[in-house]
C-alpha cells in the first residue's frame, strides 16, 4: 500500500471518523488562540485560557440542554432555556436570602419550575406535535411575561446562597471553580449517555424513530422527557447564574440561548438527531467564546462580534449540515 | 361520483374561514372597547400601528408557503432602517432617493443570501436564518451602534401625508384620511398578486407542498425558494420605509419582536408551517387579529405586567388551534399507491 | 417504425442482477405489454428507458438515435413519458394545477389558467368523467390520484408512454376508460409500454407482448399474428423447469397453534385477515408486490396503534397496538426496508444489536457492556457476520451482513414468532443461503414459528410449509405444502381465474 492509500485508510478508520468532529472542534480552538496571539499579545496565556473557559461554561451548560433535545430528534430545539434559568434565579433569590441553609428549598423550587416548564414544552411538542421552535419560543415569552408580572413595580431582591457563589464565581488557586463543575458534569454526562440505557434510547429515538419504534422504544415518551430534562437542567443552571452574578435580573439568561445552540452545532451534534458528544459541545462553547474574545480584542465591538458570529455559524452550517445531495 | 360544486360548506371548513370569524369578533370587541374607534383619526392611527406587522407577516407567509421560515425578519428590518438613516443626510433631499435605492438593493441581497442557504445549500431554514439574523444584526450595529441617524425631511411621507401638505394641495386632502402605510400595504398586495399569477408564484406552492414532486416535474426548486425569500425582504423593505418615515431614525434592535409575531400571525392566518398551503392575504388577516388582540389587552386594562404573559399564551393557543384545524381537515401528505 | 429499441440491456444493483440482457422493441402506434414475475426485470427496464437509471451495458435507441439519459427530465423533454408507482403530485395543489405542473403556458407574463384548465379537463374527463378539477389532490382517492398522474404524463404529448402498473389502484370502470384512452393515443401514433399484474388486462389491451424472467426476456408475442394463449404465457413466465427438484427444507409443522389472528383490519390497507400459525411452522405470505404483505408484517409487529384485530399468542389474547407489546410476547419483526426501518445507519453494529434488549428490559439502568459484548460476539458467530469489528458503523457493512444485524438484534430475546418481511431482498446468494439456513435451524431446534414474506417466489417455494396469497389487502388463497408450486402461486397472485 502506498503512502497515500495508507493515509486514506487511517482517515477512514473508525477511530478517526468517530472523533472527527471533536478533533475539528479542538483544532479550531487552537487555531483561534494562535491567531489571537499573533494579533493581540497575551491572548495565549494561562490566565486568558482559564478565563475563556470560565466564560464559556454557561454556554456549555445550556448547550447540554440543547444537545439532549436535539439528539432526541424531530428537529428538536429548546429556546426557552434562557428564561427558564432567569425565572428560577428571580424566584429563588429572595428565598435564599444570602443564606446557605435555604439552598435546599431553592433547589426544590428550581426543580418544580423546571418540571412544569418542561412538561408543558414536551407535551405540546411531542404529543400535540407542534413545532419545537414555535413552542419553546412562545414558552419563553410566557415565562418572560410571568417574570414581568412577578416583578411588577418592585425591585428584584435577594442574594444567592454563598455556596452557589463559591461554585459559580470564585476560584481555587487560579482555577475558577466552575471549571471543576464543568469537568465533573462532562464526565457524568458522557458516562450516562454512552454507558446507560438512557443514552441508547435517546440516540436511538433520534437516529431513526421508525426503527426505534419497531424495536419497542416509546419515541414520544423519550422526546417528551428530553424537554423535561432540558428545562430542569436550565432551571438549575439559573441557580448557578444567580451565584455568578450575585443578583437576579430580568435578562439574565436570554443571551445564552443562541450561543448554546451554536455550541451544539459546532460541537458536532447532528441537528436531525441521533448523535452527540457532550465533550464536543463543551469544545464548541469554548470555541465560540474564544471567537468572541478574539473579535472583541480586535476592537470590532458588538457589531463585529455578532457579524462574525453569524458568518462563522453560517459557514459551519454549510460544512456540517447542508444537504447538497446529488439528485 | 357526482360533480361537486364549490360550495359554501367547502369554504367554511378551511382555516381561512375561521380566521375571518375571529377577525370579526376581535374587530367588534375593539370597537366596543375603544371609544373613538370609528373616528377617522383613530382609524388612521390604528392602520399605522398595524402596518409593520402586516407587512412583515405577509413576507413571512410567502417564505413559509415556499417551505421555509425566516427567523431573521426582525433583524433584517432593523438593518434596513439603519441603512436608510446612514445614507440619508438631513440637508440633502436627494439622499432620500439614494437611500431608498440602496436599501432596496440591500433587501434583495438579504433575500438572496437567505434563499441561497435554504434553497441551494439546503440548510434547514430555522438554523440558517438563525445564523443570518446575527449577520444582519452585526451590520446594523456597525452602521448604527446607537439608534439615530439622519433622515430627509420628505421621508415622513411614508408615515403621514401631512409632511407634504404644504407642497401640494392634493396631498393635503389625502392626509386627512389616507394613511400612507395603507398604500404600502396595497403595494405589497399588488406585488404578491402579480407574483401569484406567474409560474414562479405557482411553483412557490409546489415546492412548499412537496419539493420532491416539484423537482420531478422539472421545477427549479432552489430558484423558487430564493425568489420567495427575496419577495419577503421586499415586504420587510416596505416596513422599513414606514418605520424611518415615522421615527426618522434607525435602530439595530427595533425589529426583534416582530420575528415571532409575524410567524404567529401567519399561522393564525391559516398558513401551515409545513408549507405549500395558505393565502397571503389571510396572513394579513392573521396580523390584524393579533394586532386587535393587543389593542383589546390594552383597553381591557390588563396590567402592563401581564401583557407579555397573555401575549405569549395567546400565541400558543392560536398556533395550536390553527395546526389542529389543519391536521383535522386534511389527509396525510404522503402519496403512495400500493 | 420502431420508436424504441432496447438491445441486451444489463443492470446490476450492488451485486444483485436485475437485468442480464433484456431486449425490447416498441413500434409506433402499438401497445407493448411487459409481463413477468416480481423481480423479473420489467420495472427496471422501464425505468432505464425513462432515464431513472443508467444501464450498465446494452444499447437503447429512441427515434433512431442512441440515448443515454442522465436523469428523467432529459427523457421527458425528448418525449418519453412515464407513470409509475411513486407519484409526483403536490397534495395541496388542485387537479388541474398538478396536471400542468412544470409545463404551464403563459399569456404574456402571466399564467394562462384558463387554457390549462381546458387542457386538463379534456384529458382527465376521458378517464374520470365526473372529477372536479378544482379539488385539491389530497382530497382524492388513490385511484383518482393515479388517474391525475396518468393525465399529467399524457398531457405532455409523449411519443413513448410508459405505464408501469397503472391499473394497480384503479377500479374496473376507470380501467375501461384508461384502455379507451390508450387506444386513442395508439391510433394517433404514440407507442405505449404497459405493465400490469392482471394478466387478462394485458391480454386485452396489448398489441405485442414481451415476457420477462430472471432479468431477460424469454418470449414475445405479436397479437396480430399469434393467438392469445394464456397457458403459453404462464409457461413463459414460470419457465419450463419444474420446481420440485429443489429439496424442501421445511419440516412437518407441530400441532399447537402458536398465533391466531382473526379479523385483522386496518383501513383499506388490510381487510379482514384471519389465519393461524402453528408452532414450528414457516408460513409464507405471497402474492404480487404491494398487495399489503409488508403492511401485514408491520401490523403483526404492533406498529399500528389504530389496528382492529383479535390476536392470541399461545392462547393468550394480546393487543397488537404497540411494538413493545408484540416484542414482550415474543413477536419480532425483521422489517422490509432495513435502511429506514431496521437500522441506525450511523451507529455501530454493537449499538444496533443491543437496542431492543435495552428498549424493553426496564431493569438494567447501566448497560452491562461486557456481558452484552460477549453476547453480541456470540451472535455474530452464529450468524457468520462479517464485519471489521462490532464498533464499526453498520452502514459500512454489505447488505447481507446488515440484514444479519437486523435479525441478530432479536437473538437472545425469546422469540416465538419471527416476522420476516422480504429478508433476502438485495442480498447476494451466499448471504441469502446463510440467512435461511440459520432461520430454518432455529425453527427446527426451538420450535419458533416464522411468517415469511418474500418477493422472490423461489424463497417461498423452498422454505414454506404453507403459503397465504394476498391480493389488495386480503388473503385470497391458501396453499398447502404440496400445492406450493410456481404455477399455482402465479395463478393465485394474478387471479387468473377471474376475468
Amino acid at each position: 500500500m502506498n503512502a497515500q492509500a495508507r493515509v486514506l485508510t487511517v482517515l477512514d478508520s473508525s477511530f478517526f471518523s468517530k472523533y472527527k468532529k471533536l478533533i475539528v472542534a479542538a483544532l479550531l480552538i487552537i487555531f483561534l488562540f494562535v491567531l489571537g496571539e499573533i494579533i493581540v499579545s497575551d491572548f495565549l496565556s494561562v490566565g486568558q485560557i482559564l478565563l475563556t473557559i470560565k466564560l464559556s461554561s454557561f454556554i456549555a451548560l445550556f448547550g447540554l440542554c440543547q444537545m439532549i433535545v436535539i439528539a432526541a430528534g424531530g428537529s428538536g430545539l429548546d429556546l426557552s432555556v434562557g428564561y427558564t434559568a432567569t425565572v428560577t434565579a428571580v424566584l429563588t433569590a429572595k428565598l435564599m436570602d444570602g443564606k446557605n441553609e435555604n439552598i435546599w428549598i431553592a433547589i426544590l423550587v428550581a426543580l418544580v419550575l423546571g418540571l412544569i416548564i418542561g412538561v408543558l414544552n414536551g407535551f405540546f411538542i411531542s404529543y400535540i406535535k407542534l413545532p419545537p421552535l414555535v413552542v419553546t419560543l412562545a414558552m419563553s415569552q410566557m415565562i418572560q411575561g410571568a417574570i414581568n408580572v412577578y416583578t411588577a413595580g418592585k425591585n428584584i431582591t435577594g442574594k444567592p446562597s454563598p455556596i452557589l457563589q463559591i461554585i459559580a464565581a470564585k476560584t481555587t488557586g487560579f482555577v475558577p471553580n466552575i471549571i471543576f463543575l464543568l469537568i465533573l458534569l462532562t464526565i457524568i454526562v458522557m458516562l450516562i449517555l454512552h454507558k446507560t440505557r438512557i443514552g441508547v434510547l435517546l440516540f436511538g429515538a433520534g437516529a431513526n424513530p421508525t426503527a426505534a419504534h419497531l424495536s419497542g422504544v416509546d419515541v414520544k415518551r423519550v422526546r417528551f422527557l428530553s424537554y423535561v430534562v432540558s428545562a430542569i437542567l436550565a432551571s438549575l443552571i439559573g441557580l448557578l447564574l444567580l451565584g455568578n452574578m450575585g443578583i437576579a435580573f430580568k435578562d439574565m439568561g436570554s443571551n445564552y440561548v443562541m450561543p448554546s445552540i451554536a455550541a451544539a452545532v459546532v460541537g458536532g451534534v447532528s441537528l436531525t438527531g441521533g448523535d452527540g458528544n457532550y465533550l464536543g459541545v463543551v469544545l464548541g462553547a469554548i470555541f465560540l467564546q474564544t471567537l468572541t474574545n478574539l473579535l472583541v480584542a480586535l476592537g470590532w465591538g458588538d457589531a463585529g462580534k455578532w457579524t462574525g458570529f453569524g458568518i462563522v455559524l453560517f459557514l459551519l452550517l454549510i460544512v456540517y449540515v447542508s444537504n447538497r445531495r446529488k439528485r | 361520483m357526482k360533480t361537486e360544486k364549490r360550495t359554501l360548506r367547502d369554504f367554511t371548513s378551511k382555516p381561512e374561514f375561521s380566521s375571518l370569524l375571529i377577525l370579526l369578533m376581535m374587530f367588534a370587541l375593539t370597537a366596543i372597547l375603544q371609544k373613538n374607534f370609528f373616528e377617522i383619526k383613530s382609524i388612521m392611527r390604528n392602520v399605522n400601528a398595524f402596518a409593520p406587522l402586516i407587512l412583515v407577516t405577509m413576507g413571512q407567509a410567502v417564505v413559509i408557503i415556499s417551505g421555509g421560515i425566516d427567523l431573521s425578519s426582525g433583524t433584517a428590518l432593523s438593518l434596513l432602517t439603519c441603512v436608510l438613516t446612514s445614507i440619508m443626510r438631513k440637508n440633502d433631499p436627494m439622499t432620500g432617493l439614494y437611500g431608498i435605492i440602496i436599501a432596496f438593493v440591500v433587501a434583495l441581497l438579504i433575500g438572496l443570501i437567505n434563499g441561497f442557504g435554504i434553497g441551494y445549500l439546503r440548510i434547514p431554514p430555522v438554523i440558517s436564518t438563525f445564523a443570518t439574523s446575527f449577520i444582519w444584526l452585526g451590520i446594523a450595529l456597525f452602521l448604527r451602534p446607537t439608534p439615530g441617524g439622519e433622515s430627509v425631511s420628505w421621508f415622513g411621507v411614508f408615515y403621514n401625508f401631512d409632511t407634504l401638505k404644504d407642497a401640494s394641495g392634493f396631498f393635503g386632502t389625502l392626509s386627512g384620511f389616507l394613511p400612507p402605510s395603507l398604500l404600502l400595504i396595497i403595494i405589497g398586495c399588488i406585488l404578491w398578486y402579480v407574483l401569484s399569477k406567474t409560474k414562479t408564484g405557482r411553483y412557490i406552492y409546489a415546492v412548499g407542498g412537496n419539493s420532491e414532486s416539484a423537482y420531478e416535474s422539472g421545477i427549479n426548486t432552489a430558484k423558487t425558494q430564493i425568489v420567495a425569500c427575496m419577495i419577503n425582504s421586499i415586504f420587510i423593505f416596505l416596513a422599513a420605509l414606514f418605520f424611518v418615515g415615522q421615527t426618522g431614525s434607525g435602530d439595530a434592535r427595533m425589529g426583534d419582536p416582530l420575528t415571532l409575531r409575524s410567524i404567529a400571525a401567519a399561522v393564525v392566518g391559516g398558513i401551515a408551517l409545513s408549507g405549500g398551503r395558505g393565502n397571503v392575504y389571510f396572513a394579513l388577516v392573521g396580523a390584524l387579529i393579533l394586532s386587535f388582540v393587543n389593542k383589546i389587552i390594552f383597553f381591557a386594562n390588563i396590567p402592563y405586567a401581564y401583557q407579555t404573559l397573555v401575549g405569549g399564551a395567546i400565541v400558543i393557543v392560536a398556533i395550536a388551534g390553527s395546526q389542529a384545524y389543519i391536521s383535522y381537515s386534511t389527509k396525510t401528505k404522503e402519496i403512495k399507491i400500493g | 417504425m420502431n420508436i424504441l429499441e432496447a438491445k441486451n440491456v444489463k443492470k446490476n444493483f450492488g451485486g444483485v442482477v436485475a437485468l442480464s440482457g433484456a431486449s425490447l422493441t416498441c413500434r409506433e402506434g402499438r401497445i407493448t405489454g411487459l409481463l413477468g414475475a416480481n423481480g423479473s426485470g420489467k420495472s427496471t427496464l422501464s425505468k432505464i428507458i425513462a432515464g431513472v437509471y443508467a444501464p450498465d451495458a446494452g444499447e437503447i435507441t429512441y427515434l433512431g438515435k442512441k440515448i443515454h439519459y442522465k436523469n428523467p427530465h432529459e427523457a421527458k423533454q425528448q418525449g418519453i413519458g412515464m407513470v409509475y408507482q411513486n407519484l409526483s403530485l403536490v397534495p395541496e395543489l388542485t387537479v388541474w394545477q398538478n396536471i400542468v405542473l412544470g409545463d404551464e403556458k403563459n399569456t404574456g407574463y402571466f399564467l394562462d389558467d384558463e387554457s390549462a384548465r381546458e387542457r386538463s379537463a379534456d384529458i382527465v374527463h376521458k378517464l374520470l368523467p365526473n372529477i372536479d378539477i378544482e379539488k385539491k389532490v389530497f382530497e382524492l382517492t388513490p385511484g383518482e390520484m393515479q388517474v391525475v398522474e396518468i393525465t399529467k404524463a399524457v398531457s405532455r404529448k409523449p411519443k413513448l408512454l410508459i405505464l408501469d402498473e397503472p391499473t394497480a389502484a384503479l377500479e374496473k370502470a376507470q380501467v375501461t376508460s384508461l384502455f379507451k384512452l390508450m387506444k386513442e393515443l395508439a391510433s394517433s401514433g404514440v407507442a405505449i409500454i404497459f405493465t400490469s399484474h392482471r394478466l387478462w388486462e394485458v391480454v386485452e389491451i396489448c398489441h405485442d407482448l414481451t415476457i420477462f424472467r430472471n432479468g431477460q426476456n424469454v418470449g414475445s408475442m405479436d397479437f396480430d399474428k399469434d393467438e392469445k394463449d394464456v397457458k403459453k404465457i404462464i409457461f413463459y413466465i414460470t419457465g419450463s423447469q419444474s420446481e420440485t427438484g429443489i429439496a424442501k427444507t421445511c419440516i412437518e409443522a407441530c400441532g399447537e397453534t402458536r398465533l391466531s389472528i382473526e379479523n385483522l383490519s386496518l383501513g383499506t390497507m388490510l381487510r379482514n385477515i384471519s389465519f393461524d400459525l402453528k408452532q414450528g411452522e414457516i408460513l409464507g405470505v405471497g402474492g404480487l408486490a404491494g398487495q399489503g404483505q409488508q403492511e401485514l408484517m408491520l401490523a403483526l409487529a404492533g406498529n399500528f396503534a389504530k389496528i382492529a384485530c383479535d390476536a392470541k399468542i399461545d392462547g393468550k389474547p394480546i393487543k397488537l397496538t404497540r411494538p413493545s407489546n408484540a416484542i414482550r410476547n415474543g413477536i419480532v419483526l425483521v422489517p422490509g426496508d432495513r435502511e429506514t426501518e431496521g437500522l441506525f445507519s450511523k451507529h455501530s453494529v454493537f449499538s444496533n444489536l443491543i437496542l431492543p434488549k435495552i428498549g424493553i428490559e426496564k431493569k438494567s439502568f447501566i448497560v452491562p457492556y461486557r456481558k452484552l459484548k460477549k453476547e453480541c460476539e456470540q451472535i455474530a458467530n452464529i450468524l457468520a457476520l462479517k464485519a471489521a469489528s462490532l464498533d464499526v458503523p453498520v452502514s459500512t457493512l454489505s447488505g447481507g451482513n446488515q440484514q444479519k444485524v437486523v435479525i441478530g438484534k432479536w437473538l437472545g430475546l425469546e422469540t416465538k414468532v419471527l416476522l420476516l418481511s422480504d429478508p433476502a431482498k438485495g442480498i447476494d446468494i451466499g448471504a441469502k443461503a446463510d440467512l435461511y439456513s440459520y432461520i430454518v435451524n432455529q425453527v427446527r431446534s426451538t420450535g419458533m414459528s416464522v411468517i415469511l414474506y418474500a418477493s422472490d417466489t423461489k424463497e417461498l417455494i423452498e422454505y414454506c410449509d404453507r403459503l397465504l396469497i394476498m391480493y389488495e389487502g386480503s388473503i385470497v388463497a391458501t396453499l398447502d405444502t404440496e400445492e406450493i408450486t410456481e404455477e399455482n402461486i402465479i395463478r393465485a397472485s394474478m387471479r387468473v381465474e377471474e376475468k
